[in-house]
């Protein structure tokens, strides 16, 4: 068993060693791919920050102040609740101050400065307020009476900010993920293209294989080793593109003032060492689809 | 040892390569297989190792069918078969001992056993000393003879070889043919395909006469003629 696992690793690596340029070519395209799917996602990730406070319906938000009497938050739930046929009163949804302050640290993870300034204490509590109605001009001139209650210090319109912002995530979304697309197809085939000329430039030694009785795992598995570890290096460097790529972000992000909302598209470490072995996974998973396609083509004798 | 029962095999839909062929093979009998070039020899021997698949009639070896055969299996049936052929098959980057090595290596023999085999193979086929040669260092009869040692290194029960001697001088393949004897004694099934006339004629063994096809003739210490 040992030598045969020796066997099938010494092959692929003579392989690997053997046909540089197209190996090269196979794994720069991999890299470049794999770059794309990973900014993907932190775009998406980067996006979704800005809109985490719109979540399930949510178009307007009313900011109580932090300072406000309860008798002042009451009266403000009262009339929001008055227009029943306006405002879902089900949905209605008031964030007090400790809620408001963990949706905060979300949005406002790339600025560090703006969340140092809240606390729990003078940070504003919040309705999220879902409409029934498709109007939007009965909600904008809701949205003025509100501002007018004692206590409240802003009423936020999803029309103004999530219009602009969602139009544009999805065109960005859609437009890196074919393009993605594209290129993992792309990197399939010259993964692809790769192996099957390792395995034709090494056709004698194969049929002097199946000829001796090696099976068709045998013969097989180094090859797919080796798609397997152009994915995974392509993946490797993918990984270091991302890196550098959103620690320029990060730096460039952190020059704006505060507050202006740029800097919710900081996107946390944690989730890009998630995407970054996600993106080994896919690469690991597009070579070995590459070259089990072409050795199993191949094999058909 | 190997029988076949009204195998017909075409090639695309006009050439047919083998019509209708039957015969048996016991278990130790050296048989050749005559007829010009195109008669069909190796698509018996091919048949016989799988590497074609008959589209009537049924291939039997060492009591397997080998056309309902699931292709999983095919591996293990032909590690009871040697081939040899007209051009060696040798693999040029590696020396004598890794060509035989590589046989065994390749069915996951572990390497005690290969250095304990391949010597006594080599010394059996005559060239011990010249383990670490190339294959363009040997002569044509030599390299056939590393050949040989690839097919019997696992101890086949079956032996194949299409045209071993068509490459060689007389003198050279009358010492392959002697080889083949050998192994033959051994107990080993052996099928050659040849249009040798020497050969077939100086070694009165059994002949089954291929024509286009078709068996014409198939006879005990035969003849070439």
């Amino acid at each position: 068993m040992i030598a045969r696992i020796a066997y099938a690793f010494r092959e692929m690596w003579a392989s690997f060693r053997r046909n540089l340029t197209l190996t090269v070519a196979a794994i720069l395209t991999s890299a470049i791919a794999l770059l794309l799917v990973g900014t993907t996602f932190l775009i998406q990730r980067a996006f979704d920050n800005l809109l985490v406070q719109w979540r399930g319906d949510v178009e307007m938000i009313v900011f109580v102040r932090s300072d406000a009497t309860p008798e002042q938050i009451s009266l403000i739930d009262q009339t929001i609740k008055a227009a029943p046929t306006i405002i879902d009163a089900e949905k209605l949804q008031y964030l007090d101050k400790t809620q408001s302050y963990e949706e905060a640290k979300r949005i406002f993870v790339g600025d560090p400065v703006t969340l140092s300034l809240l606390t729990p204490d003078n940070i504003p509590s919040q309705f999220k307020v879902v409409p029934i109605t498709q109007d939007p001009e009965l909600v904008r001139s809701l949205s003025e009476q509100y501002r007018s209650l004692p206590g409240v210090q802003d009423v936020a319109l999803a029309e103004d900010e999530f219009q602009v912002i969602s139009t544009l995530s999805r065109f960005v979304r859609t437009v890196t993920l074919v393009m993605s697309l594209v290129l993992l197809v792309v990197a399939v085939g010259l993964i692809w293209n790769t192996i099957r000329t390792a395995m034709f430039a090494r056709r004698r030694e194969i049929e002097v294989m199946k000829l001796v009785g090696a099976t068709n795992w045998f013969i097989r598995v180094p090859f797919m080793l080796e798609g397997l570890l152009h994915g995974l290096l392509g993946g490797i460097a993918s990984c270091g593109g991302l890196w550098v790529l959103n620690s320029a972000w990060t730096n460039g992000v952190a020059g704006f003032k505060p507050g202006t909302g740029i800097s919710s598209l900081v996107v946390p470490s944690s989730y890009l060492t998630g995407v970054m072995l996600m993106i080994l996974a896919i690469g690991a998973l597009v070579g070995a689809i590459g070259s089990a396609i072409a050795a199993s083509r191949f094999l058909d004798v | 040892m190997i029988r076949l029962e009204s195998v017909t095999k075409r090639y695309g839909t006009e050439t047919v390569a083998v019509r209708d062929a039957s015969f048996d093979i016991a278990k130790g009998d050296f048989v050749f297989l005559v007829g010009p070039s195109g008669s069909g020899k190796s698509t018996l021997l091919r048949l016989i190792n799988r590497q074609e698949q008959p589209e009537r009639g049924e291939v039997w070896v060492a009591g397997q069918n080998v056309n309902e055969m699931a292709e999983s299996r095919v591996p293990y049936l032909r590690r009871n078969m040697g081939n040899v052929f007209q051009d060696y098959k040798l693999l040029p980057n590696k020396t004598v001992f890794e060509n035989v090595a590589f046989a065994l290596e390749v069915i996951g023999k572990p390497r005690h056993v290969i250095n304990r085999q391949v010597p006594v193979v080599l010394e059996l086929v005559g060239l011990a000393g010249k383990e670490d040669r190339f294959p363009e260092q040997l002569s044509g009869g030599e390299q056939q003879r590393v050949s040989i040692a690839r097919a019997f290194v696992n101890r086949p029960l079956i032996m194949l070889a299409d045209e071993p001697t068509g490459n060689l001088d007389p003198a050279t393949g009358e010492g392959i043919m002697a080889l083949l004897e050998e192994i033959n004694r051994t107990g080993t099934t052996v099928v050659m395909a040849t249009h040798d006339h020497r050969v077939v004629n100086a070694m009165r063994k059994r002949v089954i006469q291929l024509d286009r096809g078709v068996i014409v003739r198939d006879q005990e210490r035969g003849v070439y003629e």
